[in-house]
């Protein structure tokens, strides 16, 4: 089951650039085996880090370590959309190996 | 010139100016209408008998040129919850009062027979007329009427046909820059307590006002130049900002993915149709029909949160569709369409009454078999059984809670009578403390927005972990502190990460006043305020029993989570103890 990213915002823009999108314009898949982290999927469709503010992976706030896996339900929100206080929800994250 | 109090003594149907007393001067906003109430309200009183009293007040720096601060604080006995209440709202009505140097207005005592008045305050004095022309109007219409008759400058304030109906759902509505009713001190039937005092409208005009009266002007100039500074500068606060591009449904999407967003009254947490309601759809839809998006509630926001919704073609205006309002009225009745929730909330505000809480009771209807989940028609249908003044619809304006007794339903999400706002305690436990403790009912404002840090707080705060109580009480409590400054409370966004901002607001407060309070004084002025509705709570007969959750919430899993609420009781009841 591959990864499902969901892009909102003024994201889908490059999601519509680099031919992700798929039905709904804020919603598709990836598959790719080298995609290990939250950072590899901003790589691959090239966002920048400060380009965005929160990110649920599996409804978990998340920072760009954290490891994603296949069936992972991934949100990403640009940085104009940042609302969430960062004391409120802590990210989850994993450390870099 | 000291400050006034207004007190319309609606017995007499007299309307007399007092100096507001010394113990008074330097509150505003909460902190006065709490006090006030408080201090001449009988707590076991009949919310809608001779005793209770409505009072009216414009925080400390209401009415001056400080950004964000047209904040305007409503208080009495809350026919909803039976405790005290305090509900607030952004409008210029709140400003003028404060150039009028209007402390509070005291609305007390019945007028006999069954006329309905209009408090006409102008900078000469104030005076009753009679308003039963207006009765069992729409808001809409008459708030065009009113500006006909007594000039496009006046500010309004106004209860509806819910009030008439003494609704335990039913708001005050102020005006909107355009002259919209839907500006709303909704939460808690304040509404039907100023119906039953006999009074339907305040209108004010400021013209020739003195302005308010300002100790220490540089001391204030220079503390809006650094929250002016704060607000432009933060990511959420500024110019092109989240609040300002998109407006407060820029939730909608971001608490769907947290798994919080409660959809079909509270029995899940996320649904991928909630974006077709979400702020990013909203803010498109309203720039191709000509609608106004961002846009100010009041003169003098630099946040501009705010925006006006039409119909295609930008027909039939209502104003503002708050994320609180497109929740309860779309997710939460399983109705994902903008235009029907544009609708329903349109006719909301023109009966006089409470989004929230008229979404929850919906929602609880739908629940109990008396329309289907999703039915958008007949949600508006119901609506249409208030205007109509049915039984069914004496029902429905009473709130959730009564509507979920008389349709047999157990899942109703409420606590001390009032039905909770857009995220679910199961799935993001801190609110859910503050759901429950709040002496106001279940209300997210009452403990949302102000960072643990500046308390002195660790910051951990997973959403799922039940710890939450000292998190509660610090948000609680420097929630009591903004809500008396007149300050909108999303300053709080900036001035948690902008310490300077924080401080631009103590100094703009010490300028109005000429007083030396310190980040220090910030935690015991809350707490003062909180003492003080919770000890008229105590003696209106409620307990530690009733700082609690509804049943449900700790028995069925909420998913996807699939988390209860476990917040252990000896938590709650760590949050206030005085």
């Amino acid at each position: 089951m591959p990864i499902q990213v969901k892009l909102y915002g003024d994201l889908r823009k490059i999601a519509q650039q680099h031919n992700y999108s798929k039905g709904a314009p804020n919603i598709f898949n990836i598959n790719d085996i080298g995609i290990k982290s939250v950072r590899d999927i901003l790589k691959k469709i090239g966002i920048e880090e400060s380009e965005t503010s929160h990110i649920f992976v599996n409804r978990a706030y998340s920072g760009f370590r954290k490891k994603v896996k296949d069936g992972d339900r991934v949100a990403i929100f640009p940085r104009n959309m940042a609302l969430l206080y960062k004391w409120y929800f802590k990210k989850v994250e994993d450390h870099d190996e | 010139m000291p400050k006034k109090i207004i007190r319309v003594n609606m017995n007499k149907l007299e309307a007399n100016y007092e100096d507001l007393p010394e113990k008074y001067q330097a509150l505003g906003g909460r902190g006065l209408t709490s006090t006030i109430v408080a201090d001449e309200v009988p707590p076991t009183c009949h919310p809608l008998g001779p005793n209770n009293k409505i009072v009216l007040a414009p925080g400390i720096v209401t009415g001056t040129n400080a950004p964000s601060s047209g904040r305007i604080s409503v208080g009495g006995k809350s026919p909803l919850t039976g405790g005290i209440k305090e509900a607030n709202a952004g409008t210029d009505f709140g400003q003028k009062l404060g150039r009028l140097r209007i402390g509070a207005i005291i609305i007390e005592g019945q007028s006999e027979g069954k006329d309905y008045y209009l408090l006409k305050i102008t900078n000469d004095g104030a005076e009753l007329k009679n308003a039963n022309k207006w009765v069992g109007k729409g808001l809409y219409e008459v708030y065009k009427d009113l500006r006909k008759e007594f000039g496009e400058k006046i500010s309004i304030c106004g209860v509806g046909i819910a009030a008439e109906l003494r609704g335990g759902n039913s708001g005050l509505s102020f005006n909107d820059p355009e002259g919209l009713p839907s500006r709303y001190a909704g939460r808690g039937g304040l509404g039907a307590v100023m119906a039953s005092r006999g009074l339907k409208f305040i209108i004010v005009d400021d013209t020739g006002a003195p302005g308010v009266e300002i100790k220490n002007a540089e001391l204030f100039k220079t503390g809006i130049a650094k929250l002016v500074k704060a607000l432009g500068d933060h990511d959420v606060t500024k110019p092109g900002g989240a609040l300002n591009t998109y407006g407060t449904a820029v939730l909608i999407n971001i608490i769907n993915e947290s798994g919080g967003l409660p959809q079909r009254n509270f029995s899940r947490g996320q649904d991928d149709r909630s974006s077709k309601v979400s702020g990013e759809e909203k803010a498109e839809e309203i720039k191709k029909r000509g609608g106004a998006r961002p846009h100010a509630c009041h003169p003098g926001c630099v946040i501009q949160c705010s925006e006006v919704w039409t119909k295609p073609g930008g027909k039939d205006p209502v104003g503002v569709l708050e994320y609180e309002s497109v929740w309860a009225l779309g997710p939460n009745c399983e109705i994902y369409d903008l235009d029907t929730i544009g609708e329903l909330n349109r006719a909301i505000n023109d009966l006089g009454m409470d989004t929230i809480e008229t979404g929850d009771t919906i929602a609880v209807a739908m629940e109990g078999g008396l329309i289907e989940f999703g039915d958008g028609k007949g949600a508006i249908k119901l609506l249409e059984e208030i205007r109509k003044k049915t039984p069914t619809g004496r029902i429905l304006v009473n709130g959730t809670e009564f509507t979920g007794k008389a349709f047999g339903v157990t899942r109703i999400p409420t606590v001390k009578g009032q039905s909770m706002p857009a995220y679910d305690p199961r799935a993001i436990k801190g609110i859910g403390v503050t759901y429950a403790t709040s002496p106001m009912g279940a209300d997210h404002t009452a403990g949302y927005a102000i960072a643990t840090e500046i308390m002195g707080v660790g910051g951990t705060a997973d959403r799922l972990d039940p710890k939450k109580a000292e998190l509660s009480r610090n948000l609680q409590v420097a929630t009591a502190v903004v809500d008396s400054t007149g300050y909108c409370l999303f300053i709080a966004f900036a001035i948690l990460d902008i310490v300077e901002g924080l401080q631009g607001v103590v100094d703009s407060v010490n300028g109005v006043l000429g007083a030396n309070l310190t980040l220090d004084d910030i935690p015991t002025i809350g707490m003062q305020v909180i003492e003080t509705e919770m000890k008229f709570n105590k003696a209106a007969g409620f307990t530690s029993l009733d700082d609690r959750l509804p049943e449900f919430m700790k028995e069925e899993k909420f998913p996807p989570d699939n988390e209860v609420f476990n917040v252990s009781d000896e938590e709650l009841d760590s949050v206030f103890k005085f």
